[in-house]
């Protein structure tokens, strides 16, 4: 008897807990809603005629559709694109945009990011953007399924004619920037700031974009470390260490926050961060807190450092705007042609809104010393400094590029291996 | 404490549960409140003790009318009752499970517990608890000592028994008598509810008697029997004896059989049990009975011994094996182990059909539902839940559920709670069934139906077992010094 | 008296669905958003177009799959939180039998059926296991299910980012899809299958007559009202709790089957997609009457899909949906409360 009581005491409580989660993420909405008010008439005057009135504001408007992964407003990867989007509307009269977020099986169970495209399109959308490597098949699915609209599936490589996953869709772009410099001006600041040449790089799950990336930060770090800081390179250890996916899912991924904190307590004094949460960044504050000498740099989004400015680096950060302002006027153009862009920053200013796919926003506790040379580095690379140059081997000794040879885009898109000097796992034990 | 009812009503949906009710109680009385079954006693006295609220009517205390709207509120003008089951914590020490209630009355203002309080009272009724054992392991007599000095030390002056003599032993029913007696004669109130005359006669100075709902006689002591019968009943009941069906065909022989339990260690059982044989298991509750019964059902493994079926020694084996042998256990909380609420009767019949099938048939099964709760005369239908029965009808349920024909019938206090009613009518179907030669072993706290039913007596203390009795000729005191632990050879 | 009473309970779930509905106003207009325009566009979004039909057909079957299972396990007494697992186990298993066939050149229907199959073996596998924990290492099903579904969401990932990793790149979006040729046909232009809704439709009909009309579901359900009882009766708990964990395993097994055959077409890290905790609450809210459940599901499917209009029309975040669906089940438990209390109330007389 008392044990079906309990029960019913446990399942209440599950109930309102999910009733709480939910009201947590409605009453979060709240703000949002405000300022979105205007922009919500205008897509939707009323409820009965919703839909036609939708198709009506297509006759006008250009409506562009964007699918995120994950939250709009995460101050990661999808508000970088949401911002965006935004940016779009605001640079492009006459266009608008509609968007689904959390497109992902665990928040939207059943659907898939085709159908929620389909969605898009019949509220108006001329134009699709999936904003991530998860939504691959449903993109291309789209994009055949759907030849009269525009897609464009961002950091893919789709319709690169020379990768290794071409297939041609001639209504589809991929989009991606050189993050590779990003990370480099990334490890360059953590190289010069380092005290005790130990680096740690919070890396996500293993595939080739997340190893050519730490590969980055790694290579920027041993440039700044040999040629600014003028130290010894077999005195700077850098050791990534992957949680295995891009946030914390309890009991399945490593804990970024404990990750972050072996780091810490083993002599490791900076954190690069590959991942979308901010983990690194909390747990590099409380260690500084306690006295100890601990910094960390986050990723994805401009406004990242916000959340713990004594202690970040900076940010190497995605501007999308600029390359989805032109996708979508050449879409409004006719111009429209399938091609595959990885982007570079604007070298004569990287933070520039208007022009720059990368950008590298300084942090408060990167000292102006250090920030002078970080300048100097970005000088560096503007001035075609490129650190993908031989001779380089991969972590398992074989050669990657012989004495002089630089890398194409090909090997370092699909850099197979971690490079030597790296600590870390290169692949997934299977 | 002076109480005065005053034209009571209350109804449950359709139902007039009690009728125009109007009584007065002088202080210092013990009076008896008799009536069959489902008369509307508990009803009347959960009104008065704040548990329900009347419908209608006036209660009127030391001359002032009252509201009695919870229980605490009772409390509070001093009414306390001791229910059939007992309101307590399990899983706590007595010493805890005091205290909060201690801290719920409003009686007494101090934060200290006076302990010392309650031994007093303990040691004037002739309790003898520790207050540091656990809840969970009093037996339902000590369960009701703790109620009752529970009460009193809160200071209640009008004290409600509902049916308190069930399911404890005749020493505790003793020191329960004594007890109230002293309080009596201390000048508190007491309403005693039962439907056993015997102790009506033995406790009361005055008895009142309820008939669906209505307040129909009130009697003073001396009172006589067959009187107060035909106004519960309306009509005069008394046993009626069969003939022993007992053979000399062993049914099952017992031998070395050792029993162990967290509670209770029985050791050493050796008897042998003849086919159409009543066993009667006599004891104080708690002594091992339960055990035991279990035990030879193949609900709970001995440590040794042999349980000689037919051929073969079931010892070992698990429960499943006796019920295909026709082996059954008849526990006593008819809806916590034998019945499942939620199901009709139909949806039981079903169930307790041995025929291997996949389907339900329903014809088949409406039909036999409907001669058995023929035969069985049980006030309900096939589609009736097993819940909404009536206790007595619960047992005939759980009777009639049983397979037959059964080589032997272990019951544990077979008629607790039963009126003397339906306790002759269940006695006459299991007379019935061991005519066809079906043994039958049960538990009782009623001396008297032990020696009635029983061929022989097996005596229950703290584990130990008794030679088995004849119960031709027991001399009853006899019994009733063994149950009390004298009387056994060294 | 008995019919009075189905009257009243009635009242009480309706009052339920009210309380719920109310709330979830509430919410809505403390986030400022109009309610009505909320509901609407829910219910339009779900039913407006044959395409949308179709859609929340699409995810009523896995759920009243889920619900299927979890009808029998709860009507045998046994909270099945294992379920999530139980799906996922199935989805693995589908996969892998597909990914052995897929190059045989055996027939597609071969292939589907084995998948099929492989699929309902998975789920069973991982709900005995959940069961023998429970009656060999004395380990609660809640918690042995809980541990489960952890074990079952690392494999898919270790799987999905391990060994069927993608060539190249493993990722989120999970493994290499099928190719069409052995995906569940669907109705051209739509996304559902003929045959997944006929996979479901007949996995009610077998539930609600193995429940209503077999003496094996009399006896699960005597298990789970009182088990003590039923080894009075002859039928041992724990070989009928076993039974139950195996039939929810095979319709968990199943629904993951169809995840993978009729939805996803790969294995994704999420592709149980909740569906096992979501039947918990259609199970818990039809007080596991699969009749019942069979409406309910389709509502907390249209729900879910529906819910997909609220950002896009009014940029209210679609977990509104999340909260209407518990919301209905916490005001329907409460109203059950309140019910049970007058009612023991009535019952008093009879303890007389």
């Amino acid at each position: 008897m008392s044990k079906n009581k309990f029960f019913k005491v446990l399942g209440s409580l599950m109930v309102a807990s999910l009733l709480l989660a939910a009201c947590g993420t409605a009453a979060t909405e709240e703000a949002a809603a405000e300022v979105v008010e205007p922009a919500m008439e205008e897509a939707a005057p009323a409820e009965e005629a919703a839909e036609p009135a939708a198709e009506e504001a297509a006759s006008n408007d250009f409506v562009f559709g964007v699918l995120m992964v994950g939250v709009y407003n995460n101050k990661g990867w999808d508000q970088a694109h949401y911002d965006a989007g935004l940016y779009v509307e605001d640079q492009i009269p006459g266009t608008s945009m509609i968007y689904i977020d959390k497109v992902n099986t665990s928040d939207r169970p059943g659907t898939t990011a085709a159908q929620l495209a389909e969605e898009l399109v019949s509220k108006g959308a001329n134009l699709i953007i999936f904003n991530s490597d998860d939504m691959k098949d449903s993109a291309v699915e789209f994009a055949v399924n759907h030849p009269d609209v525009y897609v464009i599936y961002s950091t893919g490589d789709t319709q690169w004619a020379e990768g290794a996953n071409y297939q041609e869709l001639a209504n589809m772009k991929n989009i991606m920037g050189r993050m590779e410099y990003g990370k480099m001006i990334a490890g360059c600041a953590a190289a010069l700031t380092s005290e005790t040449g130990k680096i740690g790089f919070l890396g996500p799950l293993i595939n080739e974009e997340t190893r050519r990336l730490a590969a980055s930060a790694y290579l920027g770090a041993e440039y700044c470390w040999d040629n600014y800081a003028g130290k010894d390179p077999a005195d700077l250890t850098f050791e990534v260490n992957w949680i295995g996916f891009w946030f914390n899912i309890p009991g399945v991924t490593s804990d970024p926050s404990q990750v972050t904190d072996d780091f810490f307590n083993s002599g490791y004094d900076v954190v690069i961060s590959g991942i979308d949460t901010t983990e690194a960044l909390v747990e590099a504050k409380k260690f500084a807190d306690g006295g100890q000498t601990a910094y960390a740099i986050p990723y994805d989004y401009e406004g990242a450092c916000e959340q713990a400015p004594e202690v970040c680096l900076g940010v190497p950060y995605f501007n999308w705007g600029p390359s989805y302002k032109a996708a979508i006027q050449e879409a409004i153009d006719g111009t429209w042609t399938n091609t595959w862009e990885w982007l570079d920053p604007d070298w004569t200013d990287i933070n520039n809104k208007d022009t720059s796919m990368i950008g590298f926003n300084k942090g408060d506790a990167l000292s102006a010393e250090n920030a002078a040379m970080v300048d100097e580095f970005i000088a560096e690379l503007a001035g075609g400094l490129n650190l993908w140059t031989g001779p380089m081997n991969l972590q398992d000794g074989t050669e990657y590029l012989a004495d002089g040879e630089v890398a194409t885009d090909y090997q370092i898109w699909y850099l197979p291996q971690l490079l030597e000097g790296m600590i870390g796992l290169s692949s997934a034990a299977e | 404490m002076h109480i005065q009812l005053k034209n009571i009503h209350k109804y449950f949906g359709s139902v007039h549960a009690n009728n125009d009710v109007s009584l007065t109680i002088e202080p210092g009385q013990i009076l008896g409140l008799l009536g069959e079954n489902g008369a509307g006693k508990s009803t009347l006295m959960k009104i008065l003790s704040g548990l329900i609220c009347k419908d209608n009517g006036e209660i009127l205390i030391n001359g002032e009318e009252q509201n009695l709207n919870s229980p605490a509120d009772a409390l509070r003008l001093g009414i306390g009752m001791l229910h059939q089951d007992p309101h307590d914590f399990p899983s706590m020490t007595i010493r805890e499970d005091l205290q909060i209630w201690n801290q719920r009355s409003d009686r007494t203002r101090t934060d200290a517990t006076d302990w010392q309080a309650l031994m007093n009272i303990q040691e004037d009724l002739g309790f003898n608890l520790d207050l540091d054992g656990s809840v969970g392991d009093l037996t339902v007599g000590e369960r009701q000592q703790l109620e009752l000095a529970r009460l009193l030390w809160l200071g209640v002056e009008l004290l409600i028994l509902d049916e308190p003599t069930t399911g404890i032993s005749a020493l505790q029913q003793e020191v329960l008598f004594s007890a109230l007696k002293k309080l009596a004669g201390q000048g508190k109130t007491i309403i005693f509810v039962s439907h056993k005359l015997e102790e009506v006669k033995e406790l009361c100075s005055r008895a009142v008697v309820l008939r669906k709902g209505c307040l129909i006689g009130e009697r003073e002591a001396p009172f006589d029997e067959n009187d107060l019968v035909k106004l519960m009943f309306g009509r005069q009941i008394t046993r009626t004896r069969t003939a022993h069906a007992r053979t000399r065909d062993v049914c099952m022989s017992v031998q070395n059989l050792n029993i162990e339990d967290f509670r209770i260690a029985i050791e050493n059982v050796n008897f042998d049990l003849y086919a159409g044989e009543v066993i009667g298991l006599a004891g104080m509750e708690g002594s091992g009975q339960r055990q035991f019964l279990q035990a030879l059902a193949g609900m709970k493994q001995p440590s040794s011994g042999h349980i000689r079926f037919g051929d073969e020694d079931l010892f070992g084996r698990n429960c499943y094996e006796y019920q295909k042998r026709g082996i059954f256990y008849v526990p006593t909380a008819r809806m916590e182990e034998g019945l499942v609420p939620g199901m009709t009767l139909e949806e039981h019949y079903i169930l307790s059909d041995c025929e291997k099938k996949i389907f339900i048939d329903s014809r088949k099964s409406h039909k036999t539902t409907e001669e058995r709760i023929q035969r069985f005369n049980i006030k309900g239908r096939s589609a009736t839940y097993s819940e909404e029965l009536s206790g007595g009808n619960q047992q005939r349920l759980l009777l009639s559920l049983l397979q037959d024909p059964a080589q032997l019938l272990l019951l544990e206090n077979p008629t607790r709670g039963l009126d003397i009613e339906s306790t002759n009518w269940i006695w006459s179907i299991l007379r019935e069934r061991c005519q066809a030669a079906t043994s039958i072993i049960f538990s009782s706290a009623d001396l008297d139906e032990l020696t009635f039913y029983a061929d022989r007596i097996l005596v229950f203390f703290s584990g130990r077992i008794s030679e088995p009795l004849d119960s031709a000729g027991l001399d009853e005191e006899r019994l009733g010094r063994m149950i009390g632990g004298k009387d056994w050879p060294k | 008296m008995r019919k009075n009473r189905g009257f009243i309970n009635f009242l009480f779930r309706i009052s339920g669905i009210l309380a719920a509905l109310l709330f979830t106003a509430l919410v809505l207009v403390i986030a400022k958003a109009n309610p009505w325009e909320a509901f609407g566009n829910i219910l339009m979004g779900a039913v407006s177009t044959p395409i949308k039909i179709a859609d929340s057909f699409v995810a009523w079957v896995p759920l009243i799959l889920a619900t299927c299972g979890l009808v029998i396990t709860f009507t045998t007494g046994l909270w099945n939180i294992g379920i999530e697992g139980q799906i996922s186990l199935g989805a693995i298993m589908t996969t892998w039998a597909l990914r052995l066939l897929q190059d045989s050149g055996l027939p597609p229907v071969v292939i589907i059926l084995a998948g099929i199959l492989a699929g309902m073996a998975g789920g069973i596998i991982w709900a005995l296991l959940a069961g023998v924990l429970k009656f060999y290492g004395g380990v609660s099903e809640i918690f042995a299910g809980l541990g489960l579904n952890f074990i079952a969401t690392a494999l898919t990932l270790w799987l999905i980012f391990g060994p069927w990793k993608r060539a190249g790149v493993a990722s989120m979006s999970g493994t290499e899809p099928f190719d069409m040729s052995i995906w569940l046909p669907t109705i051209p232009g739509y996304r559902l299958s003929v045959w997944s809704l006929a996979l479901a439709v007949a996995s009610v009909l077998i539930v609600y007559f193995l429940l209503q009309h077999t003496v094996i579901g009399l006896r699960l359900k005597a298990v789970g009202k009182n088990y003590k009882a039923a080894i009075q009766m002859g039928i041992s708990p724990s070989k009928y709790m076993l039974l139950a964990f195996v039939l929810c395993g095979l319709f968990a097994g199943l629904t993951g089957a169809v995840q993978v055959l009729g939805v996803y077409h790969r294995l994704i890290p999420s592709i149980s997609s909740g569906y096992g905790f979501l039947g918990l609450l259609v199970a818990m809210l039809v007080d596991y009457q699969i009749v019942w459940a069979v409406p309910v599901a389709l509502l907390f499917a249209a729900l879910n899909i529906g819910g997909i209009q609220l950002p896009i029309m009014m940029k209210i975040d679609s977990t509104l949906s999340g909260v209407m669906q518990s919301a209905l089940v916490l005001f329907f438990m409460l109203m059950d409360g309140v019910r049970k209390k007058m009612l023991k109330k009535e019952e008093d007389l009879s303890d007389e």
